[in-house]
């Protein structure tokens, strides 16, 4: 399993932070039409067992259709019928734990005005 | 499952096949469709421009380069760029450096403010216009090799999909997986050198916006970049681009600050929106579209091998973005081209190995398209170890030019000692001097 970006990763904070209030990406989101493909998922996390040792979880924050998500136990829930394709995932776990594929033709999202 | 269709049938087989109908991949189709070949262009969109979302103008040069005549087509613009420029955002102010008139008045203009979902299906309207074969719906999953392991064209994910062809262009866009698996580049992106763009498309009455942003006219647009008070005083730009009645409003900012900081970038976009002095921008105006997409800011460090036997890669897959400038769009037009020059010479000479094809990296190095990604190669990594330019700077612009232009009473002997507080309270004289120093450097490419 690759691990390299690890030690690269510390998480940091600024106190400008306290200056954001929370968001529900959905009121953003419905703005959206996506072709939602229901056989299967472009996006899935390779090993579990690495999310449950990552420390900071940035793919909970990074996403810009809030994809990602916390089950009861903590274990990494994917929405990726929310997804928009943008690769921040792909290119940001710390990890390269998680798996990204194209959706198959067609599917996805369909930005109207873009 | 998805049926197959009778122009996905195995026999299929083309001049050149192209990856993706975005700016770069029509582009290329046009001029080669233009030349006579038989040209392909898979998308996997429901349309092109359905997975495209940008803030942003186009720019004229690069499009009449390809089409002389493309007004006569009337392309879906907005507004016109007439002003431009940067603002500069401190927590409760703003301080504007814009140009309007002199090299801006033209006709037609330098760059039109562009919605990409319509102008794309413009864009390849053009190319089948001229001959070029649109194949919408359909993902490129790999390249079709022969036993000798020479390209003879593409797989995709339909039953059957294979396209027969003996060159394949490559402009798949940021997520360049299939750069990567033909080997072109042996890296992929970094987190450092890529910046999240996401933005809201607000409508709004152009009448409305015309005197908002004191326009003359529809015709009128402003397009700005913004810096301060955008992204927490981290490396990240705002930006506000004028439609016809519509504002596309957002921000960029890079992947390792979203994700060290955790920040969701919504909240670090509505934070933008609802600052005092944007938000009356955007009043009453209703949300039309969200979206984001990924900028591969690394331009020169992110440049893939431009070509091998039997492929071209051109645009966002290449990484031709030059961020300071907002540029990016023009180039993958002008690689698009110019790559498309190179598959018809290719033809000529009936010779598709890289012999033939690094013609396409000669070209691209007698344009500014090389000399600007390599001048400026440092400057994504210089805003990152430079956040004061994101915060001290903007706010100190705001603090010089409000203490200037108000009146306290006071001896202008004290008010200049209060302009100069207010930066050295923020930074010193030396740092502030090294800062300019590293920014040219950044700039020059030194």
């Amino acid at each position: 399993m690759v691990m390299k970006k690890r030690d690269r990763f510390e998480a940091k904070r600024t106190g400008k932070q306290d200056d954001l209030f929370p968001v529900y990406v959905d009121d953003f989101l419905m703005t959206l039409k996506y072709y939602v493909d229901e056989e299967e998922s472009h996006l899935w996390i390779k090993d579990f067992k690495i999310c449950h040792s990552c420390e900071y979880k940035p793919c909970l924050y990074f996403c810009p259709a809030g994809v990602y998500s916390r089950d009861s136990d903590g274990t990494i829930q994917i929405a990726f019928q929310s997804c928009v394709e943008c690769g921040c995932c792909r290119v940001g776990c710390p990890y390269d734990n998680i798996g990204w594929k194209l959706p198959r033709g067609g599917f996805g999202v369909a930005y109207k005005f873009g | 499952m998805i049926k197959k269709t009778a122009s996905m049938n195995h026999q299929l087989s083309f001049d050149a096949v192209v990856v993706g109908a975005g700016l770069a991949g029509c582009a290329t189709a046009i001029t080669m469709a233009k030349e006579g070949l038989k040209v392909a262009i898979v998308e996997r969109g429901q349309r092109p421009g359905s997975k495209n979302y940008f803030g942003g103008a186009l720019y004229t040069h690069a499009i009449a380069e390809i089409l002389p005549d493309y007004m006569e087509w009337k392309p879906p613009f907005e507004r016109a760029v007439t002003e431009a420029g940067f603002w500069f955002l401190s927590q409760n102010g703003l301080t504007k450096m814009t140009v309007q008139g002199g090299y801006l008045d033209k006709a037609p203009a330098d760059a039109f403010i562009t919605l990409r979902s319509k102008f794309d299906v413009w864009w390849a309207d053009q190319a089948q216009r001229l001959g070029a074969f649109l194949i919408p719906k359909t993902t490129v999953v790999d390249l079709l090799r022969g036993n000798d392991g020479r390209v003879q064209g593409i797989k995709t994910d339909r039953e059957d999909g294979v396209i027969h062809s003996p060159i394949v262009i490559i402009c798949e866009g940021v997520n360049n997986l299939l750069t990567q698996r033909v080997g072109l580049i042996s890296h992929d992106l970094e987190p450092s050198r890529v910046a999240l763009g996401i933005k809201q498309l607000i409508s709004l009455p152009a009448d409305i916006i015309n005197s908002r942003f004191g326009l003359q006219s529809e015709a009128h647009g402003l397009a700005v970049s913004v810096l301060g008070d955008v992204s927490l005083g981290l490396p990240g730009m705002g930006f506000v681009y004028t439609g016809k009645n519509n504002l596309s409003i957002g921000l960029g900012v890079n992947l390792d600050v979203l994700a060290e900081y955790r920040l969701k970038p919504y909240e670090v976009l509505k934070r933008y929106l609802e600052h005092p002095i944007i938000k009356p921008l955007i009043k009453d105006g209703q949300l039309l579209e969200y979206g984001a997409h990924l900028i591969p800011e690394g331009g020169w460090t992110d440049l893939p091998v431009l070509q091998t036997n039997g492929v071209l890669v051109a645009g966002d897959a290449a990484a031709m973005v030059n961020a300071l400038h907002w540029e990016g769009t023009n180039m993958a037009m002008v690689a698009g081209r110019i790559a498309g020059e190179t598959a018809v010479l290719a033809h000529t000479k009936n010779d598709f190995t890289s012999k033939t094809l690094s013609e396409y990296s000669r070209r691209l190095e007698d344009e500014f398209l090389l000399k600007d990604l390599r001048q400026y190669r440092g400057f994504s990594k210089f805003l990152e170890t430079h956040p004061q330019f994101m915060d001290v700077y903007p706010s100190f612009m705001n603090d010089a030019m409000g203490l200037w232009f108000s009146a306290f009473g006071k001896p202008k002997k004290q008010l200049f000692k209060e302009i100069f507080q207010s930066l050295t309270k923020r930074r010193s004289v030396f740092h502030a001097a090294a800062d300019m120093i590293s920014m040219a450097k950044a700039v020059m490419g030194w």
